[in-house]
């Protein structure tokens, strides 16, 4: 079969899974759950063959024309989309037989598999898409489904709240982007990826940073960066498979793929900008996740943190390469492109994995969600500790797990590019041990705290087994040899990093996990029944919980103090013109006129008579003048 | 006009012209038109509309045969035609209104009004 051919069954799978499930099986959990993981195999195997056994291809398809703008829906397999690919089958299919075991018993477990291949498909839409209308397209409806699924406990108010905040907030990242891709039609006279990039490589004046700014807006909104960070947190009121998948692993991360599928419209001012806001979130995510008590919300910090870093690691790279010319070669990637996808690739691993733990917890716990009424899992659930502390030690870099290869990447292109940059990066690393490592010993160790974590057993093998296949990830994930055939083209793609940089490298990796985990257990202990740092030093811990909540709180106002009150303006404004004069006048002009008509209306035959004679005289005269 | 031959047997009608003929039509059509504008009975009414049909059918035998063409006299045949069906229609509607509302005067039958 051809690759495009591959590439639409790709689609198609995880779609027909999706609408049988909606038109047939809504009531039937087994059906629905078979289906669903099924096409998750299939997606698995028929990527597994696009990737390795088919060439780099791309095609086309004129889907309609108006005027002069066309739109077409086609496929650009590269060595970058087959890397995406591979990330989204495999982690995907994990996730969804991890959902097998997580949501057993759950009423509308058809729903939640539905909307979950649902999503599948659109992912693949986005991985898959070759301009950037059709990926535009696919990225509202990845927008949809991760609605759909953060709302998915509807009868909780605050998980129908969060599913609207997530929407919201990414509407307004998204405004940006479809300014974005207006602009880059007027600009390059098409949306073909590969065209626009023919373009630039002719006349490189042609690549505007308003363009790549707004471009960056959509990645912005999709990938929580600062500003538009706050509904990720808030959308771990989904199911947890759900948080790894969308929300940790493969959707959030879109944003960063966007970038990096991009980068040849970036200019130099606009990888400051994106540098810029990538390592803001990359610190404030880091420094948020602190004071946060729920698993799942340090966890999403932990995201919103390490998908700062990405963004900065695409923009360092790419930094580096505008400087660094001769080492572009004839790598697949660009610079920035590998050490943003390295990244992409091993957290993507470790934080499914991280969240596949949690959620094996929580499943254990009996849904208790707070780290401080945990305690004592390690006994009780040792294939879950195991696997977490994988997640865990390959998050915080621990060195010769895939966390620390990727990390270190984008540590040493921020030393060549910005030692500033670097500074900070290394700052949100030891934040971000310092956070996991509160997390890791809050919930594994001392005694338990709550009769949910007294009680705590391990998860069914459904579960397990896809959180050892992770684990096994989160430690290898780093190393060149996983990534086979055409996937190679990323380590490939990397900065050749020499044997004295290797060393400091080493050496302040180290350092930053020593002084994380130290400075966490020294603050924390190990097992401690609530937050100590509340405790202790209380002016910090509420700074830091002020830190977190002034998005929020600046939101909250602007909402109801400047949008309200424009909002109640142009709706007092529109009952007094539009509905009152404009609708409702002209009503009131027609109204008046029937009556006028409907009196002339006697139902007396003589009356019509007369009018007749009226008319026929009427007549006469204007034919004839009297 | 020319000497109508059939006619010129009797030496008064010879004197008849055209205008007569108008004349005759034009208070036949006036008799009609008063008629329907003032009775009251449906059925007078319709007899009146019948009667303002009758003059425009006179008018046109009248021109035709002063134009010496066969046009008018080919359309009065259809206006016969036309107007037999129609008071076959008009006066079955008069009779099934009858039975409905038990009246025909036109005061009373002001369903429509408004």
């Amino acid at each position: 079969m051809t690759p495009a051919i591959l590439a639409l069954l790709l689609l198609l799978v995880p779609l027909t899974a999706a609408l049988l499930i909606a038109f047939f099986f809504r009531r039937a959990g087994g059906i629905a759950r078979f289906l669903s993981v099924g096409a998750a195999l299939a997606v698995a195997a028929i990527a597994g063959h696009l990737i390795f056994r088919t060439g780099d291809t791309s095609v086309d398809v004129r889907w309609l024309t108006l005027g002069d703008f066309s739109l077409s829906l086609g496929f650009l397999i590269n060595p970058l989309s087959k890397l995406m690919l591979g990330v989204v089958a495999l982690v995907g299919f994990l996730i969804h037989v991890f959902a097998l075991g997580y949501m057993k018993g759950d009423a509308s477990v058809a729903r939640f598999f539905g909307c979950v291949s649902f999503f599948m498909f659109s992912m693949l839409g986005i991985v898959l898409a070759d301009n950037l209308a059709m990926l535009f397209i696919f990225w509202e409806l990845v927008g949809v489904s991760s609605y759909l699924l953060i709302g998915f406990y509807l009868e909780k108010p605050s998980a129908v709240a969060a599913s609207n905040k997530a929407f919201i907030t990414n509407r307004v990242g998204d405004f940006g982007f479809v300014i974005g891709i207006a602009w880059a039609w007027v600009q390059f006279g098409t949306l073909n990826l590969d065209a626009i990039a023919a373009r630039i490589a002719a006349d490189p004046s042609l690549a505007l940073t308003g363009v790549a700014l707004l471009l960056f807006c959509g990645a912005v909104g999709k990938s929580g960066q600062m500003p538009l960070h706050v509904w990720l947190p808030d959308a771990m009121e989904g199911p947890t498979p759900v948080s790894a998948l969308i929300h940790a692993a493969t959707m959030v991360a879109a944003g960063i793929y966007l970038l990096c599928r991009i980068h040849f419209m970036m200019t130099v001012e606009a990888l400051n900008v994106v540098l810029f806001v990538g390592i803001c979130t990359a610190l404030y995510a880091g420094l948020c996740a602190i004071t946060q008590k729920d698993i799942k919300k340090i966890l999403a910090y932990s995201t919103v943190s390490q998908l700062g870093y990405m963004v900065a690691a695409f923009a360092l790279g790419s930094l580096y390469a505008t400087r660094h010319p001769e080492q572009a070669g004839a790598a697949a990637l660009t610079v920035g492109a590998a050490a943003a996808m390295f990244h992409l690739t091993t957290h993507a691993f470790f934080k499914a994995l991280l969240f596949l733990g949690a959620g094996s917890i929580i499943h254990g716990c009996h849904h208790e969600q707070n780290i401080f009424k945990m305690g004592g899992i390690a006994r009780k659930m040792p294939v879950t500790f195991l696997t977490f502390t994988a997640g865990y030690l390959a998050l915080i870099g621990f060195p010769f797990l895939s966390g620390f290869y990727s990390k270190d990447t984008i540590l040493y292109l921020a030393g060549q590019v910005s030692p500033l940059a670097e500074k900070l990066l290394v700052a949100g690393a030891v934040l971000t041990a310092f956070y996991m490592t509160r997390l890791w010993v809050t919930v594994f160790f001392g005694r338990a705290k709550s009769d949910h974590s007294d009680h705590a057993h391990e998860s069914p093998l459904v579960m397990t087994v896809p959180l050892l296949i992770l684990a096994v990830l989160a430690v290898v994930g780093g190393g060149a040899f996983i990534y086979a055939g055409p996937l190679a083209a990323l380590p490939l793609s990397l900065p050749h990093i020499d044997e004295a940089a290797h060393h400091a490298l080493f050496i302040t990796s180290a350092v930053i996990v020593g002084v994380g985990v130290a400075a966490a257990i020294g603050v924390y202990r190990v097992g401690s029944a609530n937050d100590r740092l509340e405790q202790t030093v209380r002016p910090l811990h509420s700074l830091l919980v002020g830190v977190q909540r002034v998005f929020d709180v600046l939101y909250g106002w602007y909402v109801e103090y400047v949008q309200q009150r424009l909002a109640e303006l142009l709706g007092f404004l529109e009952h007094l013109l539009v509905s009152g004069l404009v609708v409702r006048g002209s009503a009131a002009v027609a109204g008046v006129l029937g009556i006028a008509a409907r009196s002339l209306h006697t139902g007396n035959l003589h009356n019509y008579v007369y009018w007749f004679l009226g008319g026929l005289l009427a007549f006469w005269f204007l034919a004839f003048g009297l | 006009m020319p000497a109508l031959p059939c006619l010129s047997a009797l030496p008064f009608l010879a004197a008849i012209g055209l205008n007569h003929y108008i004349a005759v039509a034009a208070m036949l059509f006036a008799i009609g038109f008063f008629g329907v504008l003032l009775r009251q009975n449906t059925l007078v009414i319709y007899m009146s509309l019948e009667l303002m049909l009758n003059a425009a059918t006179l008018a046109a035998v009248a021109f035709s045969r002063y134009n010496g063409t066969m046009d008018g006299n080919v359309f009065v045949f259809f206006i016969i035609t036309v107007a037999a069906a129609e008071v076959a229609v008009g006066l079955a509607i008069v009779v099934a209104l009858f039975r409905k509302r038990h009246t025909v005067q036109v005061e009373e039958l002001d369903a429509l009004k408004n």
